[in-house]
């Protein structure tokens, strides 16, 4: 006779013996490099100043956070205070009504109006105040495709303005009518933090900004609706930054930049109000819904 | 019955409407940095020297051309590092160097004297891009005559506009908003043309909202203070006022002239510096 298992037993039952090992549901990955003992200084964290990549972050006087914290913060928290506010619950997904069979354990409705779930927006409190997170600047030369050296000199322009390490960008997916191909080298970002962040925006506020010709401002229709902005820079504006003015004969030739400031505003508006506290000024009008 | 109920009751028994004042918060906001405590300055001055000594070699191969005059000018503008000798003793350590380079050190720097510097002999022109950074003074004419009226003193903090009345006592300016609907503006617009009327018309300042940032009650008034900040201009007290006087200063010169139960409802939003 054939012996037919049930669906309420497993296989196991059939086997003369089983495994001690316990099971494991994902992949541990195990840096071998940590457990050999040749390279102990190589396994501190790199703000540890026993790490040969430590590098001091706190060196001097930060005066755009000074001023974030001395004027700014409160302000915001006047500017953006609603008598009686509230959460406004943003767009969640929705329930099915069950009218039909089919509905049962059926992905959840996606949300009205929205092709994704949207943030709740809290009321502005002491402990929610927006402020600046990071600035990513983004350097894509078009004509990488052809001179594959000029990326490293979009990196090195980055690197003159910020002071700091960019990352290389590469073509994500075929584009024929581009003629890009997936995996070209084609530009350098940089994500700024901290000081090196102050350091950038007060250069640009006070130096590259104002010597623009007929500059109007960030477009006020710029932002992700989520507390990002976004500007650009052409390459004539790059060539006011001092690092690249004060050697014109170094830079025949330089690269646009994208801009993106990220805040912890919780929309637009308040990114808006943020930022022109850093002295950006806006133009133009503002997108209604 | 409940707390709202209480309140409410409360509200609706008052004798008779109290009168309203818009206070105003005039501020300048600091022009330079903090002043840093001997801690700080010991703990930067630490770190960005091993910044310096941690940062990579001098690229002098991308400013300036192999071969060129301007590397050679360079280069004899430098002071190359002391070499290590055998059998030698040195008074500042023993030096590590690697590639033209002292380790132990920050690297320095000397840019060349461009040639128009030289023939002019002085390191005070003003075009030399190796002339000294010399920084302003923190402190300023006013600070030396203590010159309370005058914008440009204690660079480094929030000042704040106070006003003397007649009967001597200190405080920030308030202006009586009219009760009658005819009259009847907002708070922060009777702040704003009071200010005009008592400063002069050469005065530019920025509201910060139409919120009042706090408000000063007791039986007789409301006093909703307004906050703003001065952008340019000066404030010259107009003759013929309520006030006599007036001084910017900063949060702890206000302690010593105001009275002391006015200071402590106002001094959560005073800034702290």
């Amino acid at each position: 006779m054939r012996f037919i298992r049930g669906f309420s037993t497993t296989r196991s039952t059939c086997k003369s013996a089983c495994s001690l090992v316990k099971p494991v549901h994902h992949l541990v990955k195990i840096d071998k490099s940590k457990l050999s003992p040749r390279f102990e200084e190589l396994k501190y964290p790199k703000n540890d100043i026993r790490s040969p990549g430590f590098r001091p972050v706190a060196t001097h006087q930060d005066r755009v956070s000074d001023h974030y914290h001395n004027t700014l913060q409160s302000d915001l928290l006047l500017i953006n205070y609603s008598h009686k506010a509230r959460i406004e619950r943003g767009a969640k997904k929705r329930e099915w009504d069950n009218s039909s069979p089919y509905h049962l354990n059926r992905q959840l409705r996606k949300p009205k109006g929205s092709a994704a779930q949207l943030p709740d927006i809290h009321p502005i409190k002491w402990h929610n105040i927006p402020s600046l997170e990071s600035v990513v600047i983004n350097c894509y030369a078009k004509e990488s495709k052809e001179n594959q050296l000029l990326p490293i000199t979009a990196a090195l322009q980055l690197q003159q303005i910020t002071g700091c390490k960019p990352q290389p960008v590469y073509a994500r997916t075929d584009v024929p009518t581009w003629k890009v191909r997936r995996g070209t080298h084609m530009g350098a970002k940089i994500e700024l933090k901290g000081r090196p962040m102050s350091q950038f925006l007060s250069t640009l506020t006070e130096i590259v900004l104002p010597r623009i010709r007929e500059y109007k401002g960030i477009s006020n229709r710029s932002g992700n609706r989520f507390g990002g902005l976004s500007f650009g820079l052409t390459s004539e504006d790059v060539r006011f930054f001092p690092e690249i003015e004060s050697n014109q004969d170094l830079w025949p030739k330089t690269f646009g930049l994208h801009v993106n400031i990220n805040t912890t505003a919780q929309n637009d508006v308040q990114a808006r109000t943020l930022v022109s506290g850093f002295a950006f000024p806006f133009h133009g009008p503002e997108r209604t819904k | 019955m409940t707390f709202q109920q209480v309140a409410f009751r409360g509200m609706a028994t008052a004798s008779k409407p109290r009168a309203i004042k818009a206070g105003l918060l005039l501020s300048r906001i600091p022009i330079v940095t903090q002043e840093k405590t001997p801690l700080e300055k010991q703990y930067y001055d630490y770190q960005s020297e091993l910044e310096r000594r941690l940062m990579w070699t001098f690229p002098q191969y991308f400013y300036f051309r192999k071969g060129t005059l301007s590397e050679k000018r360079f280069l004899a503008a430098q002071r190359g590092p002391v070499s290590r000798q055998p059998g030698v003793w040195f008074p500042k350590g023993v030096p590590d160097v690697k590639h033209n380079r002292e380790r132990r050190t920050k690297q320095e720097i000397t840019l060349p004297k461009s040639s128009e510097s030289e023939s002019l002999g002085g390191a005070n022109n003003a075009d030399d891009i190796s002339r000294p950074v010399v920084p302003n003074s923190r402190t300023t004419d006013a600070d030396r005559e203590n010159d309370t009226t005058s914008l440009e003193r204690q660079l480094s903090s929030t000042l704040y506009l106070v006003v003397k009345d007649a009967a001597g006592k200190w405080a920030f300016p308030s202006f009586d908003v009219p009760l009658d609907s005819e009259a009847k503006k907002p708070l922060h617009i009777t702040a704003e043309t009071g200010l005009r009327e008592l400063g002069g018309p050469n005065i530019n300042t920025w509201t910060v909202s139409n919120t009042p940032a706090g408000v000063l009650a007791d039986a007789q008034a409301a006093e909703f203070m307004i906050k703003s900040h001065i952008v340019s201009g000066r404030f010259v007290l107009q003759p013929q006022k309520q006030y006599d006087a007036f001084a910017w200063l900063t949060k702890s010169e206000i302690q010593q002239r105001v009275e002391e139960a006015y200071f402590e409802e106002l001094s959560c939003i005073l800034a702290d510096n």
